[in-house]
């Protein structure tokens, strides 16, 4: 194994690192503040990538790209909140609200997946890159759009970070998720939080859509298909931790483009199945993770 | 009580006697084929509603289950020329195994543990299934998987007429196990489990046990009807393990309402019609499936024991146990 | 006492959970800069009267006035808003947040966002431990800590009249005697105050007035004036469960 292909596997993680880092960090978002896992998070992804093609794509309507952009995120906080108000919201009071809003949140995931086939049809679909062109990374060639995902998603988690710790409402949508009564008695309005998390949680899919729709081929199936992986990163991290859960993307994103590398593409996912279940077998908590809830 | 009894005894017996009837007066193959189908699903989404709905084990990889059996039939009735009846045998074995190994990490973990780890389980295996495809025909399917016989009589003949009978028996077979099995005591001690651990294993109830137990079994009647799904299809395709598939499903146990053997099995019959009906029309091919999500919310929102639980009450008490 | 002095004014209140009663009909105010007592057996409503006046819990009937306007409909927030604090009891807080964002946090409302720098000073003045100890999170606090911070989160929200729920409960006399201070303190700057306790003698030496709670009803008012002495105030709180 030479210099340049560890470089190659290495670069190819971070990509896929990068990418799984912002989605699990939008499922962790809204598991830690409303106790719910989103099923539709990867179709939100999809949506907003399709609604990014349809405004700035020639075969569309043509526009600049950063307006696609801008719309495909909205677009996605736009699903978000109606989905919080339609599917989660009316469970809230409810025992069994986790089991619930798995089952509405997959409905809404096959709703929003099967209506993108039928607006937009099985042909595959590219976005454009936001930076078009080739870059020496590490010696490795990727193109601009790859490295500016690489860049840009420690640059998303870092701001997220910040605000969580730092603003009012992001520490007070901490507050909620830790305890919900207490963080009432001092005056913040739950529900209103609850449906800020969901948008915030929308436009990381959103964003993380129209970044990787100029990398991979847009398809109804777009974003359910990194989701699982998406789903057993949160794991890995300890449900729950913003740090954990990121450092669990990045250390999933390696060793899937290591394992693609050693065991080939398709067995890469079965390997990381099984360790999954193995390590919930010796740590229940999550690798990184300290509560079980 | 006993005219009660009487009443509900002799609804069952005329629904039995209407399935036993209707290829004698339905010739067309295509709804005799929705019939199939639909009794198909109806025992994998009751047997859904044993681990789901009674023992309350948040397991989603249910249609997976089916799946293993699909494949393990339909491979060893093509690959190793076993008997198809015996395949679908082996398709029920195979699933119950694979669950079995699921419990493994299933049985010590809580709430949403359970839910990643069967979904993530599914995921496994249609990996696998797509990575061998030398072996299982990757993306492309399973093709012709042999058919079955019975006494030299050949299933293909006479329009689906035997295969409805098959399949009629294999799913009053799976519901009176089922209704047997949730009313013994081992059914009550998952009710009580689910609804108090604390209690539950205060009475000495072992709940891994219990719980492996439940998969296991569930597991079982989703492979058989895996099994004789690929024997009837003479095909197998890896969307078994899709989010589609599983959606249908899911809905079915929600419409025909959890905990509960009979409502599954009818949702079943109506779903699976209504869906397959909308499936003809070429703009629903794919749309079905968002008015079948919506029918899962819309359930879940306003009727969360079941479409029955619309019904009149008088007719809901008669139904019930 | 004057209508206009009455600072919080609960009549004929019921509550309760799903389809249990907890509180049959209760009535009772707290005037201006007056301090009063709560006190009755576990389980005979105490909490859930004051989890009903700060609408955790909806009440079924009655009516609830704060400084002379209904609160009827009113959210939890609103309550907040207007400056009517619930200090619930030891808990755990925001288990992964640091003392001195709690405290932050606290502030939330526009109206205690404007006394923020204050009432941060005063906190700290007043717990000098939550000063050495601002880093720390919630999950690490002793009990007497978690007072401390439950107090002075209440402080931080801006506060008209604060009800606090078993201000001391599991802690050590030493630590008692502390927060007791404190609280007189607060008292002494002219805050109302309802305060729900189980320690007769740690309630007598802090309030002008007393409730008796028992059944979800208000069975007695003692006045401090009034010549209830300690042994009867015992013998009611023991009364029923038979004297040794």
């Amino acid at each position: 194994m030479t210099a340049d292909t560890i470089s190659a596997v290495f670069v190819s993680g971070i990509v896929l690192a990068s990418v799984y880092a912002l989605m699990a960090s939008g499922l962790s978002l809204v598991w830690t503040t409303l106790g719910i896992f989103n099923f539709a998070h990867g179709a939100l992804m999809t949506l907003a990538a399709y609604v990014a093609w349809t405004v700035s794509d020639a075969a569309g309507l043509g526009l600049w790209l950063g307006a696609g952009i801008a719309v495909a995120i909205a677009a996605a906080v736009g699903a978000g909140i109606l989905m919080e108000r339609l599917i989660v919201r009316p469970f809230y009071d409810h025992r069994d609200i986790l089991l619930i809003t798995v089952m509405t949140t997959l409905a809404a995931m096959i709703f929003i997946e099967k209506g993108s086939q039928l607006v937009w049809g099985a042909r595959l679909k590219q976005l454009r890159p936001i930076v078009p062109g080739q870059v020496n990374f590490l010696g490795t060639t990727i193109s601009a759009q790859e490295t500016l995902i690489i860049v840009l998603a420690p640059v998303i988690l870092g701001l997220l970070w910040l605000f969580l710790r730092n603003s009012r409402i992001g520490r007070g949508i901490r507050a909620v998720g830790q305890n919900p009564n207490a963080a009432r008695l001092i005056g913040i309005d739950v529900s209103r939080l609850f449906i800020i998390t969901f948008a915030l949680s929308a436009a990381l899919a959103g964003l993380t859509g129209v970044l990787l729709g100029s990398v991979r081929m847009v398809t109804p199936a777009f974003g359910s298909e990194p989701l699982v992986k998406a789903l057993i990163i949160v794991i890995f991290g300890g449900l729950g931790s913003l740090g954990g859960t990121i450092l669990a993307a990045y250390l999933i994103g390696l060793l899937e483009a290591a394992l693609i590398f050693f065991i080939g593409i398709y067995w890469a996912p079965s390997m990381i199945f099984i360790l999954l279940i193995v390590v919930l077998l010796v740590r229940p908590q999550g690798l990184l993770g300290k509560v079980v809830r | 009580m006993r005219s009660k009894l009487d009443t509900k005894a002799l609804g069952l017996a005329a629904l039995v006697a209407l399935g036993l009837v209707v290829p004698l007066v339905v010739e067309d193959t295509y709804v005799r084929h929705l019939f199939i189908i639909s009794f198909i699903y109806a025992v994998v989404a009751a047997s859904w509603d044993l681990s789901l709905g009674y023992a309350g084990i948040f397991n989603f990889g249910h249609v997976a289950f089916f799946g293993i059996g699909v494949y393990a039939t339909g491979l060893t009735a093509k690959l190793l020329g076993l008997d198809p009846w015996l395949a679908m045998l082996v398709g029920g074995v195979a699933a119950s195994a694979a669950a079995a190994l699921v419990a493994l990490p299933v049985v010590r973990l809580q709430g949403v543990y359970v839910v990643l780890v069967t979904f993530a389980f599914s995921q496994l295996v249609l990996q696998v299934v797509i990575s061998q495809s030398v072996v299982t025909g990757g993306t492309q399917g399973l093709v012709r998987v042999p058919t079955v016989e019975l006494f030299g009589y050949n299933f293909l003949r006479d329009y689906k007429f035997g295969y409805y009978y098959v399949a009629f028996a294999m799913m009053l077979v799976a519901v009176a196990c089922l209704r047997r099995l949730v009313r013994s005591d081992f059914g009550l001690s998952i009710v009580a489990l689910r609804d108090n651990e604390d209690y539950g294993s205060s009475r000495g109830i072992p709940i891994a046990v219990q719980r492996l137990k439940v998969l296991v079994v569930s597991a079982f009647f989703a492979g058989i009807a895996g099994g004789f799904f690929v024997i009837y299809l003479r095909v197998a395709s890896p969307e078994v393990f899709g989010f589609s598939t599983m959606s249908l499903i899911l809905s079915m146990v929600l419409v025909g309402g959890t905990s509960s053997i009979y409502g599954p099995v009818l949702a079943a019959l109506v779903l699976t019609f209504v869906s397959e009906g909308l499936a003809n029309f070429e703009s629903l091919a794919e749309g079905r499936f968002m008015l079948i999500a919506v029918a899962m919310i819309v359930v879940l929102l306003f009727l969360p024991k079941g479409l029955a639980s619309a019904l009149p009450k008088s007719w809901k008490e008669r139904t019930a146990k | 006492m004057s209508e206009a002095a009455k600072v919080l004014e609960v009549r004929d209140l019921h509550a309760g959970y799903d389809a249990y009663d907890v509180l049959r009909g209760v009535s009772l105010n707290v005037g201006s800069a007056e301090r009063v007592g709560l006190f009755g057996p576990n389980g005979h409503g105490k909490t859930t009267l004051l989890n009903t006046v700060s609408k955790v819990i909806v009440p079924r009937k009655g009516s609830i006035s704060f400084m002379g306007e209904p609160l009827a409909g009113l959210s939890s927030r609103r309550i907040v808003e207007r400056g009517l604090i619930h200090v619930p009891q030891a808990n755990t807080l925001f288990p992964d947040m640091e003392i001195m964002e709690t405290l932050e946090l606290a502030a939330f409302t526009e109206r205690a966002r404007g006394e923020r720098k204050a009432n941060l000073d005063y906190v700290l003045k007043l717990f000098p431990r939550l000063a050495e100890r601002r880093r720390q999170q919630c999950r690490t606090l002793s009990g007497g800590e978690r007072q401390m911070l439950s107090i002075g989160v209440g402080l931080m929200c801006a506060p008209r009249m604060l009800m606090l729920d078993e201000p001391t409960l599991g802690l050590s006399p030493k630590l008692k005697e502390e927060l007791a201070i404190a609280i007189a303190g607060i008292g002494a700057r002219g805050m109302p105050m309802l305060i729900v306790e189980q320690d007769i003698s740690f309630v007598l030496s802090l309030v002008d007035r007393m409730y008796f709670v028992d059944h979800g009803e208000i069975a007695r008012e003692i006045d401090r004036g009034s010549d209830v002495d300690h042994q009867e105030i015992m013998d009611m709180y023991f009364g029923e469960h038979a004297a040794p």
